[in-house]
């Protein structure tokens, strides 16, 4: 048999190879118009315009010349600058760390976004040519599922009941793989198989995705520790510490956020979670969690501002106080992938978000379901996954417009006050929160249970449950007791707060 | 200071809305809406796109300039005869706060002033543009004018000599006269 290349690649680039491929360009590639679009949006609150003069000429081009393309040139253009500008090392830094830490943050960030969902499930259907296998004695089934190319997996029969144990789940696949002997004119007979197989349309399948990207994104943050501290710089230090306890403290509502959704379906699995919110109620309003669990949609945002370092809480950079906080140090490309992180890192959050709350690539009446209604996630067209990536994307950049929006429009929090909303409101509230969903999903077990889907009436408790935890919240903060007065009444000689007075 | 004249004020008692700070940044974020969409849907951004536009092809209200009290390049005014009236008194050079006049006098050719400038340098990157010189003037010889963008490529460039601020009059006297 001669050498197929076509086939050969086919067989062995397992098809999470393309899509991480082409996820990453999207991403990575839209993080540098994302810097565009964060331009864009400050200028707009500020009632201007934004870069628009940078087209896609670059001077060399000459039919480009006069088209500026509201200046979508820009990016290019500041990535050419940022490579082609002076790598500068001050005297005295700790050359592997503060080589180590921009890679620690972007790597972190761009492998959180691997488990996310973009377009369900593809599901396609071969015929395998197993006629040598069958001369052998082998059971063809067999021969034609070790035939599928790398990282697809074989599809029991969409009604089999869903939760299979492995050994049935393995039954169910072999039961569905169809076998046709075709008799010939001339010599033995020929077998054909036929699998129906799929596989997910995302970059890693994991079962545990939600932790995963919990775990991974606080990493991040080492890349931000580490460079403040190789910098030898003390305001480079400050940055990187403020930067620790924004993450410790903030890392726990936005768990407890995300536990809750957790707790609601049973899974850590967002292509699941994101399955399970794709029907509507009342064949109008779409199943999402921001609906059922609003409360906890507000923590979680807040919480993600807060892990992005992104203003109000970002004190980790704030100019005003510590030049450029932890990436005071840096230029050219390292202070570039610091950068690109930041973003990428509101991508990866977005997503979750998007996966969590908005239910991810499903478009309320029923536009980008799949052929089945108990497995909505799959579908035979690969035209459909992509136009569900592209409906999780859109879905994605409305959450960061969100943060840009907050950001040209907040002022930015003092060290204080971002301490006493993580500790004082986001955790017991998020904790109270947790309460809650137990408490509805224990009396409402029995109507919830068979399908995990939330229906309509589920709905209603948990918006209910979520206003009346509001409104509980803020009867209780009423009649806590008062915040201690730090940073305020410091006796400075001649503020107003001295306790002797000037002398006349 | 006395006790007396200090005034201690009391902070501001938070309302409600105030307390629980989302509604406030709810609000916030509207006024922030409410001005994207100005520029974004209406159009109504304050830009001007400047080599295109310039401020003095603009109506005032629109933030336009008057370029009769900008505060630009100098220039030195030319008598009724085309000759140049500063009479080399030293007054502007002693009123810049700035050191950038440069003046060397000489006696001068004709019968009505002992002196003219034979030389007369203004380092444009030095001058502040505060208009000292032109306070300081007796006969109305130095003025600025509503020059605004001027570039050179080297340093020498930038200091004006005599011909070139006389030069800066005749650009300019029809826009502004004396």
């Amino acid at each position: 048999m001669s050498f197929d290349p076509l086939a050969w690649i086919q067989h062995h680039i397992p098809m999470w190879f393309y899509i991480t491929v082409v996820i990453h360009l999207v991403v990575l590639g839209g993080v540098a118009y994302m810097i565009l679009l964060e331009r864009k949006v400050a200028s707009w609150v500020q009632d201007r315009i934004g870069p628009n003069r940078v087209g896609l000429g670059f001077g060399i081009i000459p039919v480009l010349k006069d088209f500026h393309f509201w200046g979508l040139g820009q990016p290019l253009a500041d990535g050419i600058k940022f490579i082609v500008k002076e790598d500068y090392r001050a005297r005295g830094v700790d050359a592997v760390l503060f080589t180590l830490a921009p890679g620690v943050m972007i790597i972190t960030v761009i492998i959180s976004i691997a488990v996310i969902p973009w377009g369900g499930v593809k599901q396609a259907t071969t015929v395998f040519d197993v006629t040598a296998a069958a001369h052998t004695g082998q059971d063809p089934r067999q021969a034609a599922l070790a035939d599928l190319p790398n990282s697809y997996y074989g599809a029991p029969p969409l009604d089999a009941a869903p939760n299979l144990t492995p050994a049935l789940y393995n039954q169910a696949v072999l039961d569905n793989v169809s076998v046709d002997r075709i008799p010939q004119l001339r010599g033995p007979s020929q077998t054909f198989a036929t699998v129906t197989y799929r596989y997910p349309f995302q970059i890693a399948d994991l079962n545990i995705g939600v932790l995963f990207v919990l775990a991974t994104l606080s990493l991040a943050v080492y890349g931000v520790v580490i460079g403040g501290w190789a910098s030898n710089n003390k305001y480079s230090f400050l940055g990187g510490l403020r930067a620790t306890a924004n993450m410790i403290s903030y890392e726990i509502p936005l768990g407890l956020a995300v536990l809750c959704i957790v707790t609601m379906y049973g899974t850590l699995d967002l292509g699941t979670i994101v399955n399970l919110q794709a029907h509507d109620w009342l064949g109008i309003i779409p199943a999402w969690n921001i609906f059922t669990q609003p409360l906890a949609f507000l923590m979680f945002l807040i919480c993600i501002h807060a892990e992005a370092n992104r203003a109000p809480f970002d004190t980790a950079e704030a100019e005003q106080e510590l030049v450029g906080g932890y990436h005071t140090e840096y230029s050219s490309m390292r202070f570039a992938l610091f950068f690109l992180a930041e973003y990428a890192g509101m991508v990866t959050t977005s997503a979750v978000c998007v996966a969590l709350f908005f239910g991810g690539w499903h478009l309320p009446w029923g536009l980008t379901a799949g052929i089945d209604k108990s497995h909505p996630e799959v579908t035979t067209s690969i035209l459909m996954c992509i136009f569900r990536t592209l409906v999780f994307l859109v879905k994605t950049l409305g959450i960061i417009f969100i943060f840009m929006w907050v950001r040209w429009s907040l002022p930015r929090f003092r060290f204080d006050q971002i301490m006493m909303l993580a500790w004082r409101a986001l955790i017991p509230l998020s904790l109270a929160q947790l309460l809650m969903t137990a408490i509805v999903l224990h009396f409402m077990w029995e109507h919830h249970r068979p399908n995990f889907w939330i229906d309509g009436r589920s709905a209603v408790v948990f918006f209910l449950a979520n206003a009346a935890l509001l409104a509980l919240a803020l009867i209780i903060s009423r009649s806590l007791p008062p915040p201690p007065e730090t940073n305020r009444k410091i006796p400075v000689p001649g503020s107003r707060f001295a306790r002797t007075p000037l002398p006349a | 200071m006395k006790d007396a004249d200090v005034i201690v004020l009391e902070e501001p008692k938070l309302s409600l809305s105030d307390q629980f700070y989302l509604p406030q940044v709810l609000n916030g974020l509207g006024t922030t809406m409410k001005h994207m969409l100005r520029v974004v849907v209406l159009g109504k951004d304050r830009v001007v796109q400047y080599p295109e536009e310039k401020r003095e092809d603009l109506p005032i209200d629109k933030g336009g300039m008057l370029q009769q009290t900008y505060r630009g390049v100098h220039r030195l005014n030319k008598d009724e005869e085309g000759r140049v009236k500063c009479v080399a008194c030293f007054m502007c050079s002693t009123a810049c706060p700035a050191k950038c006049i440069h003046i060397e006098a000489e006696e001068s050719p004709w019968p009505d002033r002992e002196k003219y400038p034979g030389k007369f340098d203004i380092d444009e990157l030095r001058c502040i543009y505060c208009g000292m010189c032109e306070e300081a003037c007796p006969v109305d010889a130095i003025e600025l004018t509503h020059i605004y963008d001027i570039v050179g490529l080297t340093r020498q460039e930038m200091i004006f000599d005599k011909s070139k601020l006389l030069k800066v009059y005749d650009q300019t006297v029809k826009n502004e006269p004396m």
